[in-house]
């Protein structure tokens, strides 16, 4: 049987055989994998009833309920104390920072100089007038005219008259010191800022001995400090102008963060801003420029840890029942 | 008497191989170069199936394919999320930019931003380091064919940096993808980065990847989007067959392979045919003696199609294994990265073998045929 293997006839043949077996399975095996993957992290998406109903969608950040106020100064200075944290929870009226108040305390202490100067000047003055009409009042009691001579009445008339204009200036010295004295005051207290409301202190940019000018909190300078009330916190959700038509105001959102998109927030409607505005960046790219209008919703959070305030997050809206989707003309 | 017929074949090894080497050859040029072709023009949605998770594309209206696209607002993809269907919406950036290495060179890459917080739109897997790696700052992923390209001397480009618009950007790490048709250097990273890394116009979003909900069909979601939101909306599989079009449309490679193609057919048939015909008309007085002996036609003629489908058979698997070991064995070139051998192909060598041997079985089995018993005493 051995001997009668031919090459040719037998072997060949199967070896062809076996040869495109091999390789259909490589082909088969080698095929291209072209399947979808399901992602690997959440991306946001629209929860519950939205999830196949109509709706729209938006972009946002968290603020404050109170928006984020920028503290600024009233007068110009150095910083000698600060006396709030980031974090801080802080009552209306609190101190935030105190500015150098060394030149009005010293206006205060001067202007109390004066007004012990000015009360020294009105009791000697009153002194001298209790005198002079004394004086006066003696010589007129006396009966005999040729008593005393003419000339000493009148000298004594002109001592009066001259310690009560006396008085009556050191009366007025003496108001105006305390006025001055007031002014210094409340010179001291403009330089001491406080809290404008109750609420949580963002940032503190100043530190003591930096300088602050009075332009603080606007232009390029960062705000002396950040403050808003945080309890409870908003979302400004921008929606493109195209799409305003179409959302349910005052209904209530679904709102998730960034990066943890499985979290699903109902935000309840606080109201939307009467100004639709031309998109703010919110990738912080300076080279950004994109002349889309929006329309801006604010929704109230319900309390949570996951969010903080300038975080961005995604938002899916009710749409009106009914309403038809618009086509871009 | 097949047997014979097998014997009368292999008797004459000369011609029977010469038979082989024919068929075999004509197989291995047209498999081999249609896979070459096809795999080549499918270069041109590797863009799309880089991005395994995105089962719609959204774009502007003019946009054509992953590299021929217009920004679009990027308000497109709140848009895109309000449509009903959509399960996910992520954005997504293709750029071209310049980027200068540590030697000063400069070279072209696409930057490709994904999705900051879910990485969507990043190939399935990395050849070096994790996906994680994009969070960390300034991260660029290469991918692994742009590693030959900009670090040719083999140096491990981990940790390199780079300078893109007078950014830094540091390699962390190298994704396993499908190389672009131009082969360009790809640096994946997020979108928000990607917008620092390329010098800005207005409008940035490219892209718009889009998942969609269960129980609905990815073109019922696409033809909603393009209803309600004006923008163009492609299914996956259209949107890579878009990306094959226009390589097909702006490149001459469909004539220059159906050239070869056909060239392959053709020398198939001129080798085969003569020498089929050759063996033929040698065995001549063979065929006579069997007629002689009461052999039939439709014998003769079953006589010979065993023939052809021997030298078919073991000349189609020799051409078949030959463009397989081709692929395999420069798998790892870069040019040749992700090639594969589609299951159609070697139908399709198959048929024109079939095709082949039955012109040339045909042209010389007429002079068998017409054969006279008496041929045997010529």
């Amino acid at each position: 049987m051995l001997r009668n293997l031919s090459f040719a006839r037998q072997i060949l043949p199967v070896g062809a055989l076996i040869g495109v077996a091999i390789a259909v399975w490589l082909i088969l095996v080698g095929l291209p994998d072209r399947s979808t993957a399901a992602p690997a992290e959440q991306p946001p998406k629209a929860v519950g009833k939205l999830a196949n109903g109509e709706r729209v969608a938006g972009a946002g950040v968290v603020e404050p309920a109170s928006e984020v106020i920028d503290i600024g100064s009233a007068l110009s200075g150095l910083v000698t104390d600060v006396l709030v944290r980031p974090g801080d929870r802080v009552a209306k009226g609190q101190v935030l920072f105190l500015v150098d108040a060394r030149a009005a305390r010293a206006s205060l202490d001067q202007a109390n100089a004066a007004i012990g100067e000015a009360r020294a000047a009105i009791a000697e003055a009153s002194t001298a007038q209790k005198t002079a009409r004394e004086q006066l009042a003696l010589y007129r009691s006396l009966a005999d005219p040729a008593a005393v001579s003419r000339s000493e009445v009148i000298r004594a008339e002109g001592e009066e008259a001259a310690a009560t204009s006396r008085l009556g200036s050191a009366r007025a010295r003496l108001a105006a010191a305390q006025s001055a004295a007031a002014a210094a005051r409340t010179e001291i207290e403009r330089l001491t800022v406080r809290a404008p409301i109750s609420g949580e202190i963002l940032a503190v940019n100043v530190h003591p001995g930096e300088f602050v000018a009075t332009q603080g909190g606007g232009g390029s300078n960062s705000p002396f400090i950040q403050m808003g009330e945080t309890n409870p916190l908003h979302v400004r959700v921008d929606i493109d102008e195209n799409e305003i038509g179409r959302v349910a105001l005052g209904q209530p959102a679904v709102i998730s963060p960034r990066g943890a998109a499985e979290l699903h927030v109902n935000a309840t409607f606080v109201r939307a801003e009467p100004q639709v505005v031309p998109k703010r960046s919110l990738t912080n790219s300076a080279a950004e420029r994109v002349d889309v209008r929006v329309l801006q919703l604010i929704y109230a959070l319900p309390p949570s840890e996951a969010f903080r305030v300038g975080q961005q997050i995604d938002a899916f809206i009710p749409a009106k029942a009914g309403a038809p989707a618009k086509t871009e003309g | 008497m097949l047997w014979i017929a097998i014997r009368m074949l292999t008797g004459d090894s000369q011609k029977f191989y010469g038979l082989l080497f024919g068929i075999a050859f004509s197989t291995l040029l047209i498999t081999q170069q249609m896979t070459i072709f096809v795999n080549l023009v499918e270069r041109g949605a590797s863009g799309v199936y880089n991005a395994p998770e995105a089962e719609v594309w959204v774009m502007d209206p003019v946009s054509r394919t992953t590299d021929v696209s217009y920004a679009m607002p990027s308000t497109a993809l709140d848009k895109v999320r309000s449509v009903p269907g959509v399960e996910w919406a992520v954005p997504h950036l293709r750029a071209q930019a310049n980027v200068r290495t540590a030697d000063g060179d400069l070279e072209g890459v696409a930057v490709i931003g994904v999705d900051d917080a879910t990485l969507i739109g990043l190939p399935k897997r990395m050849a070096t380091g994790d996906k994680n790696v994009l969070f960390a700052p300034d991260t660029v992923v290469i991918d692994d064919v742009g590693v030959t390209r900009l670090f040719s001397n083999g140096a491990s480009p981990l940790g390199e940096r780079l300078e893109l618009n007078d950014q830094r950007a540091v390699i962390r790490g190298i994704a396993d993808a499908i190389p672009s048709f131009t082969s360009t250097v790809v640096l994946y990273t997020r979108y928000s980065n990607a917008l620092n890394f390329v010098p800005g116009t207005r409008n940035r979003l490219s892209f718009v990847l889009v998942g969609i909900s269960p129980g609905q069909t990815a073109e019922g979601v696409a033809a909603r989007i393009e209803k309600e939101t004006g923008l163009k909306a492609e299914t996956r599989k259209e949107f890579a067959r878009a990306g094959v079009d226009f390589i097909i449309q702006n490149t001459g490679i469909p004539t220059n392979f159906g050239i070869t193609v056909f060239l392959g057919f053709v020398v198939g048939v001129a080798i085969v045919g003569l020498t089929f015909s050759l063996f033929l008309r040698d065995n001549i007085k063979q065929f006579g003696a069997l007629k002689a002996i009461g052999v039939t036609n439709s014998r003769i003629v079953q006589m010979v199609g065993v023939q052809a489908g021997l030298v078919g058979m073991i000349g189609y698997s020799l051409g078949v294994v030959g463009t397989v070991a081709f692929i395999k064995g420069f798998g790892s070139n870069p040019f040749f990265k992700g090639f594969y051998i589609p299951w159609q192909i070697p139908l399709i060598s198959l048929a024109a073998v079939v095709v082949i041997l039955a012109i040339t079985g045909f042209i010389a089995i007429r002079s068998v045929l017409r054969t006279e018993p008496a041929a045997v005493f010529r």
